[in-house]
């Protein structure tokens, strides 16, 4: 530990202000505290400061990640002794996962982390640890057999345009994550588009996923009909519950994206309206299309509120992609609206849109670029009430 | 009676309060005021150095305001006026002498004479430093119209000097500064108190007692007034420190000036306690309740208070000296810390919960970081205004904004535990501060 703490001294005198090396020091700054706290003293105003700061809040939401990354692992291997007709054990299972996930992690953090350093150095600002975050979410939405060079730029492209360009961490105006997404979605639509079976199967391997189901149906048919008649994987509510479906890496499980929901919510970290008021906006819309459903041939209108929950990734985008702070509304009457949009818009994306099987990802960076919007009127509001008093 | 619940804030567990009973510490040999302690004076001074003062006499003007004039708070020789940058006057140090015969004057029935009388009194005895206004917190201009006047009894600060133990006898000289004070406004004058605490002052219909609920910040006059009277744009608002009540009304009922005060010295890095005591002592008095060696000591609350040497003085408006442990620690990967008891946060980020009491120190606990608004400031910040719009507009300079979302109802000390509870350490209150000093240079 001394020895450790040696190092970091010697090296910190090394990037001191004047030192020919002062310009790495928001690096060794990052790197120094994360080994040892910092011992930054509060200097007037508050003499005594809470506990809690941006590592460890960062550090929160990857922990609310990793059973995801666990069971996405698993969720691989499984999926592919299934395409192949052979019995594996659990840990095997998740070796072979592994072997997936692990590249594309360390491909996303090396892309990462080499794009917000930069910026530090260049900008002058110091390393937020939010980008740990951004590189923590992306492999998450990727499907396994991604190849990584698509992952490198994707993540490149997501934290500078998504983030840096803006001015970093508490500037930015759309999610990093999923900005990363989306341009792989587009760019990339071979590999990511949604509506083929994304697992790790023998060559010519192919199905449909849960979403294209419906979307492309031979025959119409309600949507539950439709998941009952596939034969290929297990299209049942419990199924798609517990995960064992095809999908991007970590958002199959539901059950463990609500518990990662409930740990953050718990700690304070993820707002809960913007959680609530998103499911709230699903259900409603959903509902409704279900009574519209009679007058049209599309088979998506059929699919029922809980189904629309479980199917695909919304549950993933709306806990840990649209309560991301800085991106999402920053009022709590705000955060109501924004929440409930983002739910209406997955909705409407998803039923009638022919293109796009998920609509989440679109709908979430749809209502980052209104969130300011909405926390603008929200602020009129109150405005408006001060002004009406000062008569 | 009007009861005000306040629901968001939060009440830190620090260790170190006081309990209910004085401990007799030495006599001060010297006082010292300080014309740092007061925003926007600029101060002429009318003492010089080993002059001879008797309390109450004129010691400095304000240049802007030279009607206000600031009281000697003990009688006895000028031993020193501390210099700062640019000559400003940082410090007039009194070295007791409690021979020197004080001022001592007949004094009317002020309690039924008009509002000039009141204030002409108030300019000749040197005691309008005593009243504040909000907004821009700073002394009163004599000739302003407030609104309506606030004091407030329920201190609800981190180790607050409790004034319904403090002011415990001093009943008789409350209602006569109380009713005086009414006299300067044609508003309310509002007094705030937690509970059944000065409970006989219902009695009086001139006076409108609030009874405050709830955590910190509930008792900030800024706060209270957010509740029942905010302030809109060209108002002000005076106020009186609530343990400042029995220094005017004696001086209003029996025209002597008395300059003690009950004070209590608090905080994990001393033994705590009250002291009956007196204005702007040095706290080498109390170095004895001392038990760490490397010490902050805070003129205030920990939270707005000024960081003091340690043989410093207490500030004007303070009536608490906060001692902290000076911590340099640096725990290895601190941020992936379990928890225990050394580890205090708002949020539910530690195994342990927040009911012990803690032992903080002067640790930032974390690196200044870019804001990320994860909620944090908005739970503890009980009034109606957007505070993060608001910092973000003063941050860019946007005087009719800054108006807009209600700058003139906010204080330093409204805004305390937002930087308390801030995970990427802001400092609101400065940013507060700025904003309030572009507006008030700007005018």
């Amino acid at each position: 530990m001394n020895f450790l703490r040696k190092i970091f001294a010697e090296s910190g005198k090394l990037v001191e202000k004047g030192k020919p090396l002062s310009w790495a020091y928001p690096v060794w700054e990052a790197a120094d505290t994360i080994f040892f706290s910092t011992n930054k003293q509060t200097s007037n105003g508050p003499h005594i400061r809470d506990n809690m700061d941006i590592k460890r809040t960062m550090f929160f939401v990857v922990i609310a990640l990793i059973p995801c990354y666990i069971f996405g692992a698993y969720n691989i291997g499984y999926l592919n002794s299934l395409a192949l007709d052979i019995e594996r054990s659990l840990l095997a299972n998740t070796l072979f996962g592994l072997t997936y996930v692990l590249p594309i992690l360390i491909i996303t953090f090396i892309a990462g982390a080499i794009c917000e350093l930069t910026f530090a150095i260049i900008r002058k600002h110091e390393v937020n640890e939010g980008f740990l975050v951004s590189c923590a979410l992306i492999p998450l939405t990727m499907p396994p057999d991604v190849p990584l060079w698509q992952v490198f730029m994707g993540t490149s492209f997501g934290i500078i345009i998504g983030k840096e360009i803006f001015g970093g961490v508490g500037t930015n105006v759309f999610n990093p994550a999923l900005t990363a997404r989306a341009f792989m979605y587009f760019a990339f639509p071979t590999k990511i588009s949604g509506d083929k079976v994304w697992a790790v199967g023998p060559d010519g391997y192919s199905g449909a996923t849960a979403l294209a189901i419906p979307a492309n149906p031979v025959e119409y048919d309600t949507a539950s009909n439709l998941f009952a008649a596939s034969t290929q994987f297990d299209f049942s509510l419990m199924n798609m519950f517990l995960g064992l479906i095809p999908g991007s890496i970590g958002e199959t499980n539901k059950l463990l994206i609500i518990g990662g929901a409930l740990f953050l919510i718990y700690c304070g970290i993820a707002s809960w309206r913007i959680i609530a008021s998103s499911i709230i906006g699903l259900v409603c819309t959903a509902f409704l299309f279900n009574l519209l459903s009679g007058f049209s041939t599309n088979a998506m209108l059929t699919i029922t509120p809980l189904q629309h929950l479980l199917i695909g990734s919304f549950l993933f985008g709306t806990v840990f992609m649209a309560t991301e702070p800085v991106t999402s509304s920053h009022t709590n009457t705000g955060r109501w609206i924004y929440g409930f949009l983002i739910g209406v818009l997955t909705v409407i994306i998803r039923s009638i849109n022919p293109a796009y099987p998920e609509g989440v990802m679109l709908a979430i960076l749809i209502m980052n670029m209104f969130a300011p919007l909405i926390d603008y009127y929200v602020i009129q509001s109150n405005i408006k009430m001060r002004l009406a008093r000062n008569v | 009676m009007q009861k005000i619940k306040i629901k968001k804030g939060h009440d830190i567990n620090i260790s170190g309060l006081a309990s209910r009973e004085f401990t007799t510490a030495s006599n001060p040999k010297f006082v010292s005021i300080s014309p740092q302690d007061f925003n926007y004076v600029k101060p002429k001074m009318i003492v010089r150095e080993n002059d001879k003062v008797s309390m109450g006499d004129a010691l400095f003007f304000d240049k802007n305001n030279p009607d206000v004039k600031w009281p000697a708070i003990a009688s006895g020789v000028i031993s020193k006026i501390v210099y700062g940058e640019r000559r400003a006057v940082q410090e007039i140090i009194i070295a007791v002498d409690s021979e020197i015969e004080e001022n001592t004057s007949s004094v009317g029935n002020l309690g039924s004479s008009p509002k000039a009388v009141i204030k002409e009194f108030l300019t000749e005895k040197n005691m309008w430093p005593f009243i504040t206004q909000r907004p821009f917190n700073k002394v009163v201009n004599p000739q302003d119209e407030p609104k309506c006047i606030i004091v407030s009894l329920a201190d609800s600060s981190p180790l607050a000097n409790d004034l319904s133990f403090s002011l415990n006898d001093k009943k008789d000289d409350i209602i006569s500064a109380l009713s005086v004070l009414k006299k300067l406004t044609d508003g309310h004058l509002y007094v705030a108190v937690r509970g059944n605490n000065f409970s006989y002052l219902s009695d009086y219909d001139f006076i409108n007692l609030l009874q405050i609920e709830g955590p910190h910040p509930s008792g900030n006059v800024g706060v209270i007034l957010n509740k029942v009277n905010p302030i809109n744009q060209n108002e002000v608002v005076w106020t009186v420190q609530g343990s400042h009540l029995p220094i005017l009304g004696r001086l209003f009922s029996k025209g002597e000036y008395d300059f003690s005060l009950n004070i209590n010295v608090a905080g994990p890095a001393v033994t705590p306690s009250y002291y009956k005591s007196r204005m702007g002592v040095q706290f080498d008095c109390f170095s004895k309740s001392l038990k760490l060696d490397k010490v902050r000591v805070i003129s205030g609350n920990v939270l707005t208070g000024k960081k003091v040497e340690i043989d410093r003085f207490l500030g004007f408006y303070h009536s608490t000296f906060s001692v902290i442990e000076e911590s340099h620690e640096r725990p290895f990967i601190g941020w992936l810390h379990p928890g225990g008891k050394s580890k205090y946060s708002v949020f539910n980020a530690y195994f342990g919960s927040n009911n012990n009491s803690y032992d903080f120190t002067t640790l930032q606990n974390g690196s200044n970081r870019a804001f990320v608004p994860v909620d944090a400031w908005e739970k503890v910040f009980p009034m109606d205004i957007y505070i993060n719009s608001l910092a973000r507009s003063i941050e860019a300079n946007d005087v009719d904004e800054m108006e807009q979302l209600g700058i003139y109802e906010c204080d330093e000390e409204d805004v305390a535990l937002c930087s308390f509870v801030c995970p990427s350490k802001s400092d609101v209150g400065s940013i507060i501060r700025t904003g309030l000093d572009t507006i008030y240079f700007d005018k």
